[in-house]
């Protein structure tokens, strides 16, 4: 998994890969160590995430939880097929915001 | 993970589309990697025998065929039908189910017999639901006929089936996907394999309405059950949900072998982080 932070009005974070057991661990401290950082607002794209366990979900709650305990919020933009199934299979569509796009992503914080 | 990690393979209700368990289970077998326990629901339960029972591939599609065909509900129940007009005549209780169980019954023993869980060569637990407390019954002993027969009993088509002291029915009725049993036994890795209901545009029957209105609320406890196991399980679920790009009803055991093949298909799709993740 490969993970890129690109700066901007709000940041975006691409992820790419597959987010596991073995590479959650990972995902979650970068993003937690970027909401601390005082960027509690992300955009977090999953273009070019190929698959995801419940690891890689329960680092997706943790994270959404931490962004928004900062007063911010955890956008996920751009899904695969498989993977928005896998999260919507999970109710994550009730919870997180949810995107087709990283624009519309970064639009939706105004 | 250090020790070898226990895992567990999950068939949810889902009837003839559960057969993509039998893909999966070619997917597993051709990778040399064994499953310690098996846990089944509905659809599911009658895989997870057939493959705990140590049957072969060929063998378990002949059986499904067998089991499962128009025939099966064929017969209606006409002292429950009778049942909903004339309660008291006809003593309406929780036998009532539109679909006479007769011909499924039949079946079961024709292929499972007197078998047990004794003699599973692997672990397996069958879900159910108790009709009177809406427990959940996860079944690990006795007869695998009954246990089979109770945990296919959909609601309002078959009656609750008595095993024990307990009318039970479908274990879809309190957890279609009874990934929190493998979660409980201890498994580090869970496949999880299940199925969402099909929700047909049109009802034109009761026996219709009846399948739409559990498909309904299946679904929902399927997702709700579903976030919860992710959210609290501490090792790993891989969820694996064949495709299908054609309607596959109830019983269309012809479609067997295209199920099977994209239960196949999924599968491979997980493959290497499954062999990752278990020599990690």
């Amino acid at each position: 998994m490969e993970i890129s932070i690109t700066k901007g009005t709000v940041d975006i974070i691409s992820v790419n890969g597959s987010v596991d057991a073995l590479t959650s661990p990972e995902l979650v401290k970068v993003l937690n160590d970027h909401i601390h950082n005082g960027h509690p607002n992300i955009v977090v794209d999953f273009e070019k995430v190929e698959f995801m366990s419940s690891a890689g979900l329960r680092a997706i709650l943790a994270s959404v939880k931490e962004a928004r305990t900062a007063g911010g919020d955890f956008r996920l933009a751009a899904p695969q097929p498989s993977i928005e199934k896998v999260l919507k299979m999970a109710g994550f569509h009730n919870i997180v915001k949810i995107y087709p796009t990283v624009s519309e992503a970064i639009a939706s914080f105004g | 993970m250090a020790k070898k990690p226990r895992v567990a393979l999950i068939v949810g209700s889902g009837s003839v589309k559960c057969a993509a368990a039998l893909g999966l289970w070619k997917a597993l077998d051709r990778a040399g990697i064994p499953i310690d326990m098996l846990v089944g629901c509905s659809g599911g339960s009658l895989y997870t025998s057939t493959m705990a029972l140590g049957f072969s591939l060929d063998e378990c599609i002949s059986y499904t065929k067998a089991l499962w065909n128009e025939k099966v509900t064929a017969e209606k129940n006409w002292k429950a039908l009778l049942g909903m007009v004339f309660p008291k005549l006809f003593k309406f209780d929780h036998h009532f189910g539109m679909i006479s169980d007769r011909q499924m019954m039949k079946n079961l023993r024709q292929v499972f017999g007197n078998k047990t869980f004794q003699d599973a060569k692997i672990p397996l637990t069958i879900m159910t639901t108790d009709f009177y407390t809406g427990e959940q019954v996860p079944l690990t002993s006795g007869s695998i006929v009954d246990a089979i027969r109770a945990s296919i009993a959909i609601p309002f088509i078959w009656g609750a089936h008595q095993v024990g002291d307990r009318f039970l029915i479908d274990g879809a009725a309190s957890d279609p996907m009874p990934v929190d049993i493998a979660i409980k036994e201890g498994a580090e890795v869970i496949l999880a394999m299940g199925f969402q209901a099909p929700l047909p545009s049109k009802v034109r029957s009761v026996s219709r309405y009846a399948f739409h209105v559990n498909g309904i609320m299946t679904n929902n406890l399927y997702q709700s059950n579903f976030a919860f196991h992710n959210a609290v399980h501490h090792a790993e679920i891989i969820p694996i949900f064949p495709q299908f790009d054609r309607s596959i009803r109830l019983f269309d055991t012809d479609q067997i072998p295209y199920v099977i093949e994209q239960g196949e298909k999924a599968a491979e799709e997980q493959m290497p982080y499954i062999q990752k993740l278990l020599n990690s």
